[in-house]
């Protein structure tokens, strides 16, 4: 693989997202309801000092729960299976590149214009927050949970993407797992836990696993270090692992979130074109 | 050129190509035809490497499964449909001249020279394009990128008439000195293009060889369509009937069509004249593909011909 001709592609696949509409609106989107949500949410809550500003911080982190997914899921899990209705992936590949370069420049593209609309949306609700008394250095840590969450997202599309037939089935498929994964949140297993009874060991377990939840207990150790706004499963999670482990250990799973799907998805790419 | 040895492929179980020897030599142009499903697409697919596939295949020297960036590099490409790419024609040529390191200058006076001055047409989105320009794109990018083979995977099905024969007349006028291998289920392609023909039955070479040689083989009867004064009709129909009594009278308007072997037609036509019947007008309709694989098929000793020298 030749880094110049996945360099094109991704420049390709980013003029691409520049020029298409999703990109504005989820960035107009993200700017405009962090800047609010941050701006009114934190009206009352800082006399209340760091604890304060943690809980109004909080209505950002679950804007971007919510989402951040999405925005990623849509325009990835399009990305491979568009182009190869509109029978542009198999002339693409019909010229000398590698399979490997058209999927790296997809991936890179995409991740790099996540990481442009997030850093306008977020960016400008982080600067309303650090004015109004947060510390630089949480929302730092918050931004790089958001593109992390993000970068996960952008993988698992890519791989729904190259295993859908179709761009209806794979965007099908991203909102079907957005809704599971938010549904098997930490709430969702609490219900599970009280009515049949599963171990907090599993839950815990769970947490890492599910990337949504990774992300929201990565960005609360941070913001609210005894995770008391989480409920037992926080209380316990500090308790075992401590608040620096527990945002190590979500961002770790974060980033392997961002790697293992797209890698498979490589491999599905390189038998389904 | 293309030489293919044992090139087998089967999806899910079903074997689309059985084994075939392939070769094409260095400016042949080689027409593969046959009907929906006969493996004229995986074939062009197991050239360009998009697809996996057993048996030996190169391309202009490289191996298609072991240096497929090589074999590709020797090859342009031309869909049956055109991709729907989003830009403009201008930024379309711009990005696959970076992506194989062509000269845009090159690559536009090979554009213009299809009629596709990219100064006129460069600002167009190419989803304004008609498909015979976007064809014609495509076909221009090939040939500005210098390549030794050219593949055409059914270009022309979704043209209609005129952009077809504009289409075939580019061809034939821009790619004398490239190696051709022309997928088509359309005859007047074949005759068009081809110097050779390959013709490809569920997954087999049924025959390989020229089109005279072809039409030889199968012996196959055309339609001789004969326009007669109302009142000479009778005449021709008993003529017919009792001269030919083997082929088929169709009617269609003031017009008889006689199925009859392609050599015959002038002998029809002479007695007709000799009868007194005044012709006032003639055309032939060659067979369709379905009727000449039937009887290639008919006619075909047992026993698979698999191998295209």
């Amino acid at each position: 693989m030749t880094g110049a001709r996945a360099a094109l592609f991704v420049r390709r696949e980013l003029a691409a997202a520049l020029h298409a509409r999703w990109f504005i609106v989820y960035a107009a989107l993200f700017l405009i309801a962090g800047v609010l949500l941050t701006a009114f949410g934190m009206g009352n809550t800082m006399v209340y000092g760091y604890r304060g500003f943690a809980k109004a911080f909080a209505g950002l982190v679950h804007l971007a729960l919510f989402l951040v997914p999405l925005m990623a899921l849509f325009p990835s899990a399009a990305s491979i299976a568009d182009e190869r209705e509109s029978g542009v992936l198999e002339y693409l590949l019909a010229q000398p590149v590698s399979f490997g370069e058209v999927y790296a420049g997809k991936w890179g593209g995409i991740n790099v214009a996540m990481v442009l609309a997030l850093t306008i949306g977020f960016g400008a609700a982080g600067a309303v927050a650090v004015l109004r008394g947060v510390p630089l250095a949480l929302v730092t840590i918050a931004y790089g949970f958001v593109l992390l969450l993000a970068l996960a997202f952008v993988a698992v599309g890519l791989l729904l993407s190259s295993l859908a037939a179709s761009r209806a089935r794979a965007l099908t498929f991203g909102v079907v797992l957005w809704f599971l994964l938010i549904a098997l949140g930490t709430l969702g297993l609490m219900v599970v836990s009280i009515r049949w009874g599963m171990p907090q060991r599993a839950l815990m377990v769970w947490t890492f696993v599910n990337p949504i939840e990774a992300f929201r207990i990565g960005v609360m150790s941070v913001l609210d270090p005894d995770l008391s706004l989480l409920g037992p499963i926080g209380v316990g999670l500090v308790e075992r692992l401590g608040s620096t482990g527990t945002a190590v250990l979500a961002a770790l799973s974060l980033v392997v979130w961002s790697v293992v799907p797209g890698l498979i998805g490589l491999r599905l790419f390189r038998s389904r074109v | 050129m293309i030489r293919a040895r044992g090139l087998a492929k089967q999806y899910g179980g079903v074997a689309v190509l059985r084994g075939l020897d392939l070769n094409v030599r260095a400016g042949e142009r080689v027409a593969v035809l046959g009907l929906n499903g006969a493996g004229k697409t995986t074939l062009i697919r197991c050239l360009l490497g998009l697809t996996e596939f057993a048996g030996e295949l190169d391309v202009a020297g490289h191996d298609v499964r072991t240096s497929g960036l090589a074999a590709r590099r020797a090859i342009g490409y031309v869909p049956q449909r055109p991709p729907h790419f989003d830009g403009t024609l201008r930024d379309i040529v711009a990005f696959f001249c970076r992506l194989r390191g062509l000269d845009a200058a090159a690559v536009h006076a090979q554009l213009e020279e299809l009629g596709l001055a990219v100064t006129e047409h460069g600002d167009k989105h190419v989803r304004t394009l008609s498909g015979g320009m976007l064809q014609k794109t495509l076909l221009g990018l090939a040939l500005g990128a210098q390549v030794d083979v050219l593949l055409l995977d059914e270009p022309t099905a979704n043209l209609d008439a005129p952009a077809r024969r504009e289409f075939l007349r580019a061809l034939r006028s821009t790619a004398a000195d490239r190696t051709v291998l022309l997928a088509t289920h359309r005859l007047a392609d074949v005759e068009a293009v081809a110097d050779r023909l390959l013709v490809l039955h569920e997954g087999r070479i049924a025959f390989a060889g020229r089109m005279r040689e072809l039409w030889d083989a199968v012996g196959a009867d055309v339609t001789l369509w004969i326009q007669v004064p109302p009142d000479r009709r009778g005449d021709v129909e008993r003529h017919v009937a009792a001269q030919y009594a083997t082929t088929t009278v169709l009617r269609n308007g003031s017009a008889f069509g006689v199925k009859i072997e392609r050599t015959r037609r002038v002998d029809l036509l002479g007695e007709l004249r000799t009868s007194g019947v005044t012709v006032e007008d003639f055309w032939t309709e060659a067979p369709s593909l379905h009727d000449l694989m039937d009887q290639l098929l008919a006619t075909r000793p047992a026993g698979p011909e698999d191998r295209a020298e």
